[in-house]
């Protein structure tokens, strides 16, 4: 059951979790991007997790709102702002209530897939974070019914799968979008940065 | 790298304390940000608010058109960087007086996401209605295939005459919002550059241009254009961009239309007059009515030099829009 305090919980584990990746997500990101992924998850979730360990609010779309914020400000790159919008996208389904089920987060985490799709115009497909955040709430929604732990493993396994898949890819958006076919044969650094968000947070689930 | 600056670090932070000093029967700041610019004429009851925001380094765009008569806030970003989303949301917020906030702005990535965010933010936490539209006048940016990728350059202006005005009548957010994107679809730019610019804080060139070339399109941020060409005359540059900018935006005889010659920062008013006498040249031999001209620095990049050619075609409601009374620091209507 998600509340402020699992929420709280499992931010701490994905803040650890970026920052044990700092390095492997810089060095991912300097071979078809500027460098700064590393960077801004590190600080973005680091931000987002010292926001909910400092903060009394109940409210997880309240919660939310103020993660995105602050994972904003520490982290205004692009993909920093898609993943605040992602968090923002989720808020509203989450606005008002104090705890959600497997399926109310699937719901939350599918309508910030959406909320990324509407604001930026992208779609899975095109080699971004989509790749791995989208499968990822598909699939806890569609194994929420098995409980907390097993739906978050399967998000997670799908998230990679679908990281694992942009590969094969022809990046459209960003700065990824300049080396063309030259980048067809690598993982977007952006989707792997998803898939151990989802990890994290199935190794929370799974304690 | 040769400035009338103190330390380059402080570069915006003492351009928005002259602009107050300067301008401050006019313009405030929101609770002392200095990268917030509000008009002095609040948001009155009934309108729609109206805000932009980007990077420095441009002036007058974007905050010099903060007043009556076009825009109400603006977030000011460091040079050539876009504010933040929480200064944005916080310049909507002080724009909003019910009726809801147009967002109006150039399409650069950071300006994007950051307003998107803002937006979302508002929307979320003070439910302030919001609708966003975009300058994508630059038509050297992309082809017209891709018109949705293009950039936002010196059009704007025109964009923010015709949305402030038509709030100022107490139209609807919606109905400022359809004719802000009516203007953009009548506003096509192009310019071309002679000299670099300089960023304070990196103190030299950030791309160079030989001393007898001239780079055809670039953007005002330096950004690539179509091409580098020998030097040419001010009415073989004119008639070049031109050809270009009626591919895309015909205009046949007997249409209206209103043109800027809009100096980049380094380029003497002279040579902007130079290239509008070609302008009215071409397009009164081809039967089309000028009327309304702006030739003078309205979007600019530091110390570049070179020149951009925009094209407004009017109709009956955008000519009257653009004649509408507006009083801002770097606008008043003189031509009227």
């Amino acid at each position: 059951m998600l509340d402020a305090k699992t929420l709280r919980t499992a931010l701490q584990e994905v803040s650890r979790t970026m920052t044990a990746n700092r390095q492997y997500l810089i060095e991912l990101d300097q071979r078809n991007g500027d460098g700064d992924l590393g960077i801004s998850m590190d600080e973005g979730f680091a931000a987002a997790s010292a926001f909910l360990d400092a903060s009394a609010e109940t409210d997880l779309g309240k919660l939310f709102v103020g993660m995105s914020k602050a994972f904003n400000e520490a982290a205004p790159s692009s993909l920093g702002t898609i993943l605040s919008l992602y968090m923002m996208g989720a808020a509203r389904v989450l606005k008002g209530r104090e705890t959600a089920d497997t399926a109310a987060l699937g719901e939350a985490l599918t309508a910030g897939v959406a909320k990324i799709m509407e604001r930026t115009g992208s779609k899975p497909g095109e080699k971004t974070v989509l790749d791995a955040l989208d499968p990822a709430a598909r699939a806890l929604s569609e194994h929420a019914a098995e409980g907390a732990s097993a739906a978050l493993q399967a998000a997670a396994m799908a998230a990679r799968a679908g990281s694992d898949s942009t590969a094969a890819m022809k990046a459209v958006h960003g700065r990824a979008a300049y080396y063309g076919d030259k980048a067809i044969g690598l993982v977007d650094g952006g989707s792997i940065a998803g898939a151990l968000l989802f990890e994290a947070l199935a190794r929370v689930a799974n304690q | 790298m040769k400035k009338i600056i103190n330390k380059p670090a402080n570069f915006v932070d003492e351009v928005m304390e002259g602009i107050v000093a300067a301008y401050g029967d006019r313009v405030r700041f929101l609770n002392g940000d200095r990268r917030i610019l509000l008009s002095n004429t609040p948001v009155r009851e009934g309108k729609v608010g109206i805000v932009t925001a980007g990077g420095s380094g441009h002036l007058p765009v974007f905050l010099g058109y903060v007043g009556q008569g076009m825009l109400d806030g603006c977030a000011v970003g460091n040079v050539f960087a876009s504010p933040s989303a929480e200064r944005m949301a916080n310049t909507i917020r002080a724009c909003d007086r019910g009726n809801g906030v147009l967002c109006l702005y150039g399409n650069y990535g950071g300006d994007n996401m950051n307003f998107d965010m803002a937006c979302e933010m508002v929307e979320l936490e003070d439910d302030i209605q919001t609708r966003t539209v975009r300058v994508k006048d630059d038509v050297a940016s992309a082809p017209a295939a891709e018109a949705s990728r293009r950039r936002g350059v010196a059009g704007m202006v025109y964009a923010f005459k015709a949305a402030g005005a038509s709030a100022a009548e107490g139209r609807t957010l919606n109905e400022v919002a359809q004719v802000a994107q009516k203007a953009l679809d009548n506003i096509r730019t192009m310019g071309v550059a002679l000299s670099p610019c300089i960023v304070p804080e990196v103190g030299k060139p950030t791309f160079s241009i030989a001393e007898n070339e001239v780079e055809i399109g670039m953007g005002i941020h330096g950004e690539p254009g179509i091409e580098v060409r020998p030097m040419m005359t001010a009415d073989a540059v004119v008639d070049l961009m031109l050809d270009k900018l009626l591919a895309d935006l015909p205009l046949e005889a007997g249409s209206k239309v209103s043109v800027m010659v809009n100096g980049l920062g380094a380029t003497p008013k002279e040579e902007l007059l130079i290239a509008y006498r070609r302008v009215h040249q071409v397009l009164s031999g081809k039967q089309v009515q000028l009327v309304m001209p702006y030739v003078g620095e309205f979007a600019t990049s530091m110390e570049m030099a070179g020149f951009s050619l925009t094209l407004f075609k009017l109709d009956a409601e955008l000519e009257a829009l653009l004649r509408a009374p507006a009083s801002t620091p770097f606008f008043t209507n003189e031509n009227i």
